[in-house]
């Protein structure tokens, strides 16, 4: 298991070549962050309430940062998939005694570690300056640092069975595209699952999208531990289903090789 | 002699799916068409055909990349595509076109980083980096980002690369693509000192002629999935081009010179070049009447460039040589012209 960690810290110091790119998204994350801060506290005075869906407007754009960190932060995983496929790099990396969807964990984990921890790092200070600190509780910033490997480890076998597409399909970017709109919409990047009327929460709480975006964030801001418990067991039963989805097409995908990369 | 790489009857058959309006039709292709190899530890053998003739496929059955449609091979004694993995810790992959190096990260990075895949123990990893540091002479550009590199710089790195953990036998294909004249020639040193001095098994495929000549002593051509010449390096171009051509200088005008199956090909004022056809007169009757016709005062015989050869190959299929006769020449030859 050495080795993937290994490749992780790799792919960190790697990425720390292109410090100028994850600088201008930190500006991209400034801009937005003020942005929703400004419709978020005009609703809170509309609506004439402290708190909506269970968050105060300083848990609302805490939450804020942590979503838009979480996504912000995403490796082009189904590109970079969809590109080994095509140009045959598979074949590559098939001849070393390494697991090409493990090497690619490591790789795209090690990379959104670094780009997280960047915008996080960003996304506090904007709050600390608007809103203030966060009532933090050991136990909430617990719960969140064991959500959130998931929510990356989740979020990557989707993407990856996406970038798997490719054996078969002559274009995923557009697959892509539908996923991660459906993962910022459908997975309360910008709304809590607690704002969306009643039956669609019942459906948002099954899906695989709110146990990448919501759940960090979530458990971050109010530290629930019921909550806690059945949105791990929903990130468990989310990983364990792709999980497996990854293994099956895997298996079919390696047989189909010949036709890519001559 | 032990085998490196052991080949069986190996087919592989494509289905390529064509669109005509709104029905598929699938046709078979054979890539490879019956391939029997047997290539024995530390030998060096190029692998050469067309584009098309089946060389990576090939290559990528080897490597365990591929499941052959029937047929069998071993590599060091390992099923390839049922032992992907073990295998992959025995063998050294280079794919001229693809690079295994991280392109941000300097290659000494990468040493460091194929250590942990391959799971090399620390002294083993320090040693053999070093030795290939100085033997590839990587020592000035260790520390600088591959994107900074040359092609030359690049290509010997990613050689040195599949040699970290100690491979039996080492894949190469197309290794020299794109490098200008030195990097080529270094690279090409550097390979068969690998395959001489630590007995690594050499399977090089490539295009150009001057890797085959100076790397390999056999040569295995394909074309339309089938062998259809297995033999030395050496012989090859004996058997398939005959002529040489002799450059010959004289202090004076020599006498007037004519012999069967010797053609003047230029004449400059007391230099000559000839053309001989060593089927139609053997090249020892032709030097004693160049000798005797004047005073030599320099005289070079070239030998025919191997591309020719290889094109004249190409244009002749019939030409298979079998396999059994080409491997008793290859103990005996030692010299690589």
């Amino acid at each position: 298991m050495s080795k993937y960690f290994y490749i992780a810290i790799t792919s960190i110091r790697s990425k720390l070549a292109y410090l100028g790119e994850i600088g201008s998204k930190t500006i991209f994350l400034f801009v937005v962050l003020y942005i929703f801060l400004c419709l978020w506290k005009v609703t809170y005075a509309e609506t004439n309430q402290t708190s909506l869906g269970g968050l105060s407007l300083k848990q609302m754009l805490w939450y804020l940062v942590v979503t838009e960190s979480i996504i912000m932060s995403l490796p082009p995983i189904a590109t970079l998939v969809d590109q080994d496929v095509r140009t045959g790099s598979l074949a590559m990396q098939l001849v070393r005694p390494l697991s090409y969807p493990l090497n690619m964990l490591a790789n795209t984990t090690g990379e959104r570690v670094l780009s997280f921890s960047i915008n996080f790092a960003v996304g506090s200070i904007i709050a600390l300056i608007f809103v203030g600190p966060l009532d933090f509780q050991i136990q909430s910033i617990a719960m969140f640092l064991l959500l959130l490997p998931l929510s990356f480890a989740l979020d990557f076998s989707i993407y990856f069975l996406i970038g798997l597409a490719a054996f078969w399909l002559e274009d995923t970017t557009g697959l892509t595209l539908i996923y991660s709109r459906m993962t910022m919409i459908l997975g309360g990047m910008l709304i809590p699952l607690e704002l969306f009327p009643d039956g669609w929460q019942q459906v948002l709480r099954i899906l695989p999208f709110s146990a990448i975006v919501y759940a960090p964030a979530r458990t971050f801001v109010t530290g629930d531990v019921p909550l806690f418990l059945s949105l791990l067991a929903q990130q468990f039963a989310a990983i364990l289903v792709f999980s497996f989805a990854i293994r099956v097409v895997y298996a079919i995908a390696l047989k189909r090789v010949f036709s890519h990369g001559g | 002699m032990e085998s490196a790489v052991s080949i069986s009857q190996l087919v592989k058959t494509f289905v390529l799916k064509k669109r005509e309006g709104i029905r598929w039709t699938s046709t078979d292709v054979k890539a490879v068409d019956g391939i029997t190899l047997e290539i024995e530890k530390g030998q060096s053998v190029a692998f050469i055909g067309p584009n098309g003739a089946g060389k990576s496929t090939t290559i990528k059955m080897l490597t365990g990349i591929l499941h052959p449609t029937s047929g069998t091979a071993t590599v060091l004694g390992c099923l390839p595509w049922k032992e992907r993995t073990k295998l992959a810790r025995r063998i050294g992959v280079v794919f001229g076109q693809r690079s295994q190096l991280w392109y941000h990260l300097p290659p000494g990075d990468t040493f460091e980083l194929l250590s942990k895949i391959y799971e090399i123990k620390k002294d083993v990893f320090k040693s053999r980096r070093d030795m290939l540091i100085e033997r590839f002479q990587l020592s000035t550009f260790l520390d600088t980002p591959v994107r900074k590199l040359s092609l030359g710089q690049r290509m010997r790195a990613e050689v040195a690369c599949s040699l970290l953990h100690g491979p039996e036998v080492i894949f190469l294909d197309e290794p020299t693509i794109g490098l200008d004249v030195i990097a080529r020639q270094e690279l090409r040193d550097l390979i068969r000192e690998w395959n001489q001095e630590n007995g690594v098994t050499v399977f090089l495929t490539s295009h150009d002629a001057g890797d085959i000549q100076h790397v390999a002593k056999r040569v295995v051509v394909i074309n339309h999935g089938r062998v259809v010449l297995d033999d030395r390096v050496s012989r090859v171009r004996r058997q398939y081009l005959r002529e040489k051509v002799l450059s010959v200088k004289y202090a004076d005008m020599p006498e007037p010179f004519s012999l069967s199956g010797v053609k003047t090909l230029k004449e400059s004022g007391h230099a000559f070049k000839f053309e001989v056809d060593t089927l139609v007169v053997p090249i020892e009757k032709v030097m004693t009447e160049i000798m005797r016709i004047g005073s030599v005062v320099d005289i070079t015989i070239e030998d025919p460039p191997l591309e020719e050869v290889i094109a004249h190959i190409y244009s002749t299929p019939s030409a298979a040589v079998t396999d059994d006769e080409a491997d008793d020449d290859i103990d005996n030859d030692e010299s690589v012209s």
